[in-house]
C-alpha cells in the first residue's frame, strides 16, 4: 500500500490570519488507519484536501512512498477523499454514482454494473441500484459515498467525519463497517474526527491538531497516559492536574510529595497528573495523602467520588462496590501510584488557575 | 373538531383566491382575453372593420407564402443562434467569474451592468459600431486591414442577422450568467472535488457534474431569451433587413398595411409566433431534460 508524508506542509488561505495547517510533520502509515484529530476549525479539512490535491499546499510537501506527489492531478493521486456531507451526485442513481470513478475510467459498463453489485454487497445495501440519493438516509448515503470511493481500489482514503452526521445508534454500525473494511482491503486511511473517543477507538495513530499544528501523534493509548501538555490531557478529558515542582524523581505540591519517576520535565516547575481511574481510595502508605469525600456517584459499573486533599479538589474513578465502603464527609487516605503519575511542563499562559481538574 | 378545521382551511383557501384575484384578473384580461381576441380576429371574424364571417384564409395565406415562410426561418436563426451563443459564453463567464479574486465584486458589477441598459441602447450601439460607415469599419479602414469602409462585411441589415445576434448575445449573456453564477456559488465546488477525487479530468467533471447541477438553471433562464428573441420587435426592426424581415416586423407590418384584409394575416402571424415559440420551448425543455439525465 501506500505511505504518506507530510512534511513541513502549510496552507495560508489568507495573510490576515494565522495558517489554517501550519507546517504539518506527519507520517502516515502504509495500511494503517491513522486518525486526524482536532476540534473545529483547526484545519482538518483542509490537510485532506491537499492530500487529495484539490488545495495546493502554501509551502511544504507531500510524498507517496517517498516520492513528491505535489504536481500530480488529483485525478492521478490514488487518493480518494470522502466528504463529511456525503455529496452523492443528485441526479445519478445509486448505481451511477457508486461506477463514477470506473466510468471516469472508460471501465466497460458489464464490469461497472458487477463491481457496483460487489460494493453494494459490501456496504450492506444490496438491491439499491436504481434509487436516487434523496431517497436514502443520511447513513445510507454515507454508505453509498463509501462505495463510491472503495471501488476505485484508492491508494489512500481519506475519511472526513464520516460519523459526525449519523446519530449514535448508526454511528457505532458504520464504525465497525469502517473498520472491518479497511482491515480487510489494508487500505491507508486518514479519518478524520473532532471525537477523542472516535478517534481512540478505530484508530492505529492518533495525530491531534490545534491551531494548525500538529501537538501529539501517537498511539491512541498514550494521550490518556502520557499527553504531551497539559491543553493536550484536557481535550481527552477526566485528568486531575495538581501543580507543583518538580526534583530528581519526585513531585513537590501543595498537598504533598509524590514518588513520580514518569517525567516529561527535567526538573522545575510542573504539573503533576494522575488519571481519575488511577487514584486508590481507602490505600495508606507511600505516596499517599489524607482526603476528604465530598460526594458520590454510583454509576452502575463503577462509581465516582469527589475528593478534597488541601486545596483541592480531585475525581477518583472505582470499582462500584467501593461506594459501600466510604461516605461523604469521610475522611481516608488517598493513594497515587508512582508508576500511573504523569508529570507535565506548566502551561502557565493558558492554564492560570493554581489547580484545576480536567 | 375536524368540521372547524375543514372551514378553517376553506377560509384560508377563499382568502387566498380573493388576494390573487387582481393579480389574476389582470393576466386573464391582458393575455388571455388578447389572445382570444388575436384569435377570432385570425379567423377572419373583426366586426369593427367589416369582417363578419370565420375562415381559416388568413392561415392559407401566410402558408403558402414563400415570404412568411423565410421570415420564420429567420426568426428561428435568430432566436436559436442567440441564445446558444449567449448561453454557452454566459457558462463560460459564469465559471471564470465564480473563483476569489482580487476586484471581483468590481467586475461583478460591470458584469452585471447591461442588464439595465435598455436593447434599444444596444442597438444603436451596434448599428454605431458594425455599420459599413461605422466605427469598427473605420478603424479597420485606418489600420489597413480592409481597403474601403464598404469592403467591412455586412453585420447590420445582412442576411444573417449578425448583428441582431450580436445585439442579442451582448445583452442576454449576462441574464443568464448571473443566474448560472448565483447556481454555481450557491453549489459550491466541493462536488467538482469529489468527481476530480474519483478520477475524473477537468473536462470530465465539468461535463458529468458541474454541467448537469447547473442545467436547470441555463435551461430555464435561456428559455426566457428564446422566447424573447423569437418574439421581440424592436431589434430586428432596427437592425434588421426589410426582406425577409423577422416575424414580429412583419406582422406588424401586415398590421399596419394600408389593406384592411391584411389584419387577420396579421393576427395569423402572432398565432403562430405564440404557438411555434410554446412549443419549442416545450420540446427545448424536454430535450435538456434528456441531456441531464445522460
Ligand atoms: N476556502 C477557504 N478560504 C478561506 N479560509 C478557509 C477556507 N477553507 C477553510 N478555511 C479556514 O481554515 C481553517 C481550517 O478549516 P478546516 O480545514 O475546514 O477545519 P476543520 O476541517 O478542522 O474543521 C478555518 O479557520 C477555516 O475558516
Ligand atoms: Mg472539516
Amino acid at each position: 500500500m501506500t505511505q504518506v508524508t507530510l512534511s513541513g506542509l502549510t496552507k495560508i488561505f489568507d495573510q490576515k490570519n494565522p495558517p489554517a495547517v501550519d507546517n504539518l510533520d506527519l507520517e502516515i502509515e502504509s495500511g494503517k488507519l491513522t486518525a486526524l484529530l482536532g476540534p473545529s476549525g483547526c484545519g482538518k479539512t483542509t490537510t485532506m484536501k491537499m492530500i487529495a490535491g484539490l488545495l495546493r499546499p502554501t509551502s511544504g510537501d507531500i510524498l507517496f512512498d517517498g516520492d513528491s506527489i505535489l504536481s500530480i492531478k488529483p485525478e492521478e493521486r490514488g487518493a480518494v477523499m470522502v466528504f463529511q456531507n456525503y455529496l452523492l451526485f443528485p441526479y445519478m442513481t445509486i448505481a451511477d454514482n457508486i461506477g463514477f470513478g470506473l466510468k471516469m475510467r472508460k471501465v466497460n459498463k458489464k464490469e461497472i454494473k458487477s463491481r457496483v453489485q460487489d460494493m453494494l454487497d459490501l456496504v450492506q445495501l444490496p438491491g439499491f441500484e436504481e434509487r436516487k440519493p434523496n431517497q436514502l438516509s443520511g447513513g445510507q448515503q454515507q454508505r453509498i459515498a463509501l462505495a463510491r470511493a472503495l471501488i476505485v481500489q484508492p491508494n489512500v482514503l481519506l475519511l472526513d467525519e464520516p460519523l459526525s452526521n449519523l446519530d449514535a445508534h448508526l454511528r457505532d454500525e458504520m464504525r465497525v463497517l469502517i473498520r472491518r473494511i479497511q482491515t480487510e482491503m489494508g487500505i491507508t486511511t486518514v479519518f478524520v474526527t473532532h471525537d477523542q473517543e472516535e478517534a481512540v477507538v478505530l484508530a492505529d495513530k492518533v495525530a491531534l491538531l490545534f491551531d494548525g499544528r500538529l501537538q501529539q501523534f501517537d498511539a491512541p493509548d498514550s494521550f490518556y497516559d502520557t499527553p504531551n501538555t497539559v491543553e493536550i490531557a484536557t481535550f481527552f478529558g477526566g485528568t486531575n492536574f495538581i501543580p507543583g515542582y518538580y526534583l530528581d524523581g519526585t513531585i513537590t505540591t501543595d498537598i504533598g510529595v509524590f514518588d513520580a519517576p514518569h517525567s516529561l520535565v527535567p526538573e522545575g516547575n510542573a504539573v503533576l497528573s494522575i488519571r481519575p481511574e488511577a487514584v486508590d481510595l481507602g490505600e495508606g502508605g507511600e505516596n499517599s495523602v489524607s482526603g476528604t469525600v465530598l460526594s458520590h456517584v454510583y454509576a452502575g459499573r463503577y462509581a465516582r467520588f469527589q475528593i478534597r486533599i488541601g486545596d483541592i479538589e480531585i475525581e477518583a474513578v472505582t470499582e462500584p462496590g467501593q461506594v459501600k465502603l466510604f461516605a461523604d464527609g469521610d475522611n481516608i487516605p488517598v493513594k497515587f501510584d508512582p508508576d500511573k503519575i504523569w508529570v507535565l511542563g506548566t502551561d502557565t499562559e493558558k492554564h492560570p488557575s493554581a489547580a484545576y481538574t480536567g | 373538531m375536524n368540521r372547524f378545521r375543514l372551514s378553517e382551511r376553506g377560509a384560508e383557501r377563499l382568502s387566498i383566491s380573493v388576494l390573487l384575484a387582481p393579480a389574476v384578473a389582470v393576466i386573464v384580461l391582458l393575455f388571455l382575453g388578447g389572445l382570444a381576441s388575436g384569435f377570432l380576429r385570425s379567423l377572419n371574424y373583426f366586426p369593427l372593420i367589416g369582417l363578419n364571417d370565420f375562415n381559416f384564409d388568413a392561415y392559407f395565406s401566410i402558408f403558402t407564402d414563400n415570404g412568411f415562410l423565410q421570415s420564420l426561418v429567420l426568426t428561428f436563426h435568430i432566436a436559436f443562434t442567440s441564445t446558444l451563443i449567449a448561453s454557452i459564453l454566459a457558462v463560460a463567464s459564469a465559471l471564470l467569474l465564480r473563483p476569489a479574486f482580487r476586484g471581483k465584486r468590481i467586475v461583478h458589477f460591470f458584469f452585471s451592468l447591461n442588464l439595465t441598459i435598455p436593447h434599444l441602447v444596444g442597438a444603436i450601439g451596434v448599428l454605431y459600431l458594425f455599420q459599413n460607415s461605422g466605427l469598427v469599419s473605420r478603424i479597420m479602414t485606418g489600420l489597413d486591414l480592409i481597403q474601403r469602409p464598404a469592403d467591412f462585411p455586412a453585420m447590420v441589415f445582412d442576411p444573417w442577422a449578425i448583428g441582431i445576434i450580436i445585439q442579442y448575445v451582448w445583452k442576454e449573456i449576462p441574464f443568464i450568467g448571473v443566474i448560472v453564477l448565483a447556481i454555481l456559488l450557491s453549489v459550491g465546488e466541493d462536488y467538482e472535488s469529489v468527481a476530480r477525487s474519483l478520477g475524473a479530468n477537468r473536462w470530465q467533471a465539468f461535463r458529468q457534474v458541474t454541467l448537469p447541477l447547473i442545467m436547470p438553471g441555463v435551461v430555464s433562464a435561456s428559455v426566457i431569451v428564446f422566447a424573447f428573441t423569437f418574439g421581440a420587435f424592436e431589434i430586428p426592426y432596427l437592425l434588421g433587413r426589410t426582406f425577409p424581415a423577422a416575424l414580429p416586423v412583419l406582422a406588424y407590418q401586415s398590421y399596419t398595411d394600408v389593406d384592411l384584409a391584411a389584419r387577420p394575416q396579421a393576427m395569423a402571424m402572432a398565432m403562430v409566433i405564440a404557438f411555434i415559440s410554446t412549443l419549442l420551448i416545450m420540446a427545448y425543455m424536454k430535450l435538456s431534460r434528456v441531456y441531464i439525465r445522460e
